[in-house]
């Protein structure tokens, strides 16, 4: 077995909800999205903006709960390891993931055999992950230069003016779901690719056995089968 | 002099004259109250000062205005001028003296060009620019009566009391300056701007008032010109020179099919029953929730019907950026019918949607060819076999994060197979110490 531990001290219960609010406002953002753009069918036109907006805000206001709250939870920051650190340190450059990024780049590339050692986070993870925050706040952003009663009020406004007019920013935050869209699909697939522990983890909470890491040593020190 | 009673009663002289009726001529003050976004209060004072300056015109106290017909159809003029039957708005324009028409005036040739250096010599005069200035081949892409129409358009603004930019073509060049604009069409204000800036045009610009739509809306210029001719108040214009009153909120927010829009019930097909039934355009590529106009409000041909109602999406014809003409309405809203413009890459033109899904399907396939991947190197079933040291630290052992292989080797053999992890750390910490750190 090549798998890290998987324990709840990785994923503490907050963020696992805040994982599933994410992924349920975000598909139905999309759907609804879609709807929005050209209604395929009759009859869904209020339902489909209201649940847009609706969904936009919970996906928002997710997203600061989630941010603020890594200053104040503790998680583990590595994984294979019950030790508590703030979670956002997880986030942050770690001595873990220290001149791994080629590493990681190359064992996805094949040209690496073995596993990179890392953090709880590979560092291409963390680095999507912290654009994740920033990327809800564009696309939330040229959906309100888009929604009329926003769409005239000074920064919305004047990000219509800039970019040319509202064809371009509807243009713009259309694209921006496709981001989106491609990096679900990266997720989905990098997740659960080497089993599906990780998703147990995150959607029901479940511990799962496996190696043993050391964030003193920076190192896999044994294993730990959950048996006893 | 006349006093005010006896002024309003020649007034309505006239227009009983015009088979216009009193009580029709303050339903038009109302309208033109409602265009300018005035109170209705405000309707007795339209009334006295339309008054005044019909009957002012016996006493040759008019406004003169010079009407520039640049690149264009002549569809503003024809917009404003066709009234089938002697109409109330009419009355308004015989208010201005129109000393130089192309299209208009009665006199041609030399005496017409006389009678506009006359003019802009006097002074304080109003230049009406109906279509586009075209810039291209040294200027030499429009001229009239031999004379460039980018010096025609600097001499004309030089003494000007405003300019009035009628129709998107004068306010950004409109269609003319859609690509590849080979004649460098552009608009009135960017043109005057960019003058001033190389030192072309050494006088004060004008104020200017952008009044975009192809063609212009008649009803826009009247309530524009009663605004500024009569009562005597510059319309509040927005960001982009536009008259607020008509241009800050959508076509989409008055909309008479927006009831439709919000029970979802559309248009796909024309010829449809849902196109009998008057249904929501917004498929068929209706570009009212993004366009800024009153159109549903103030209507067009004297208020008889406007795009929408008589069942044609709107083509935004109002969009418009008067400093840039790269933004004009037929490049930002084309193809009409298609919910998004088109992005043309290397000459090509495609629909968001399809680059969209390109590039996820691109990215599909590749999660597809590495899972291929995957499955062949055997990392499927709990991925591969992790590093024993990072690659790094093996280089730089005295910069190395942790422990030495070695050492790590030695406190994994002490470990039973399958031990908690607890009794690990502690074997291995306590080695630690003895050893006296890790080297």
């Amino acid at each position: 077995m090549a798998h890290l531990a998987h324990y709840r001290q990785a994923h503490p219960l907050p963020f696992v909800i805040t994982h599933w609010i994410n992924l349920v406002s975000m598909i139905l953002l999309i759907l609804t999205g879609f709807y929005i753009h050209f209604p395929l069918f009759s009859g869904f036109m209020g339902v489909a903006r209201g649940a847009h907006l609706f969904f936009a805000f919970v996906l928002v206001i997710n997203m600061v709960f989630r941010v603020i709250a890594a200053f104040f939870v503790k998680s583990a920051p590595d994984g294979g390891t019950r030790k508590l650190d703030y979670d956002f340190k997880g986030f942050l450059p770690q001595k873990d993931n220290r001149h791994q990024f080629g590493a990681w780049i190359a064992y996805y590339l094949f040209f690496k055999k073995e596993h990179p050692l890392g953090g709880k986070y590979g560092v291409p993870q963390k680095l999507t992950y912290v654009a994740i925050p920033l990327l809800i706040l564009l696309i939330a952003f040229t959906g309100f230069s888009l929604w009329a009663p926003t769409s005239v009020v000074g920064p919305f406004a004047a990000f219509n003016a800039l970019v040319g007019s509202m064809m371009v920013t509807r243009i713009i935050h259309f694209f921006f779901m496709f981001v989106f869209i491609i990096f679900m699909l990266i997720h989905v697939y990098l997740a659960n690719i080497e089993g599906l522990a990780p998703s147990k983890m995150m959607f029901a909470w479940k511990e799962h056995g496996g190696l043993v890491y050391d964030p003193e040593l920076h190192n896999i020190v044994g294993e730990d089968d959950l048996e006893d | 002099m006349t006093t005010k009673e006896t002024c309003i009663e020649s007034f309505d002289a006239v227009l009983e004259e015009r088979g216009v009726s009193r009580r029709r001529f303050l339903q038009f003050c109302g309208a033109l109250a409602v265009t300018l976004g005035l109170s209705e209060a405000m309707v007795p004072s339209i009334h006295e000062a339309l008054a005044e300056s019909v009957i002012g015109k016996a006493d040759g106290n008019l406004m003169p205005v010079i009407w520039l017909e640049l690149a264009s159809c002549t569809g503003c003029t024809e917009s404003l001028a066709s009234a089938e039957t002697p109409d109330v708005a009419t009355i308004v324009l015989e208010l201005l003296s129109l000393n130089y028409a192309e299209t208009l005036s009665a006199g041609a040739g030399f005496s017409l060009e006389e009678a506009k250096e006359q003019t802009i010599e006097h002074g304080g005069y109003i230049v009406v620019v109906e279509g586009a200035l075209m810039e291209g081949w040294n200027g030499n892409a429009l001229k009239i009566a031999n004379e460039k129409a980018v010096d025609i358009v600097r001499h004309c603004a030089s003494n000007a009391a405003a300019i009035v930019c009628a129709g998107s073509c004068s306010v950004d060049g409109g269609w003319q300056a859609a690509v590849p604009n080979p004649g460098g069409a552009t608009g009135i204000q960017a043109f005057l701007e960019r003058s001033k800036a190389d030192g072309s045009f050494t006088h004060d610009i004008p104020p200017i008032i952008n009044i975009p739509s192809c063609p212009s809306n008649p009803e826009h210029i009247i309530a524009v010109l009663v605004d500024v001719l009569l009562i005597g108040r510059f319309p509040d214009l927005n960001q982009y020179g536009m008259p607020s009153a008509m241009f800050d909120q959508y076509v989409h927010d008055n909309c008479p099919r927006r009831g439709h829009f919000e029970n979802g019930e559309f248009v796909y097909q024309f010829g449809s029953v849902e196109e009998a039934k008057g249904f929501c355009l917004y498929p068929m590529g209706c570009k009212g929730p993004q366009t800024k106009n009153n159109c549903p409000i103030v209507r067009w041909n004297r208020r008889v019907s406007w795009c929408v109602e008589a069942g044609a999406p709107c083509a935004g014809c109002a969009t418009a950026n008067p400093l840039k003409s790269g933004r004009n309405w037929v490049d930002t809203n084309a193809p009409f019918l298609k919910r998004f413009r088109s992005i043309t890459i290397a000459d090509i033109p495609f629909q968001p949607m399809v680059i969209g899904w390109g590039v996820t399907g691109v990215v599909a396939a590749l999660i597809v060819i590495h899972g291929i991947g995957m499955k062949a190197t055997g990392r499927t079933k709990g991925g591969a076999d992790f590093e024993a040291e990072r690659k790094w630290d093996k280089k730089h052992p005295d910069k190395a994060l942790g422990p030495s292989v070695k050492a790590l080797e030695a406190s994994k053999k002490n470990a039973k197979p399958k031990a908690k992890a607890e009794k690990v750390e502690a074997e291995v910490a306590s080695e630690e110490t003895q050893e006296g750190g890790d080297e």
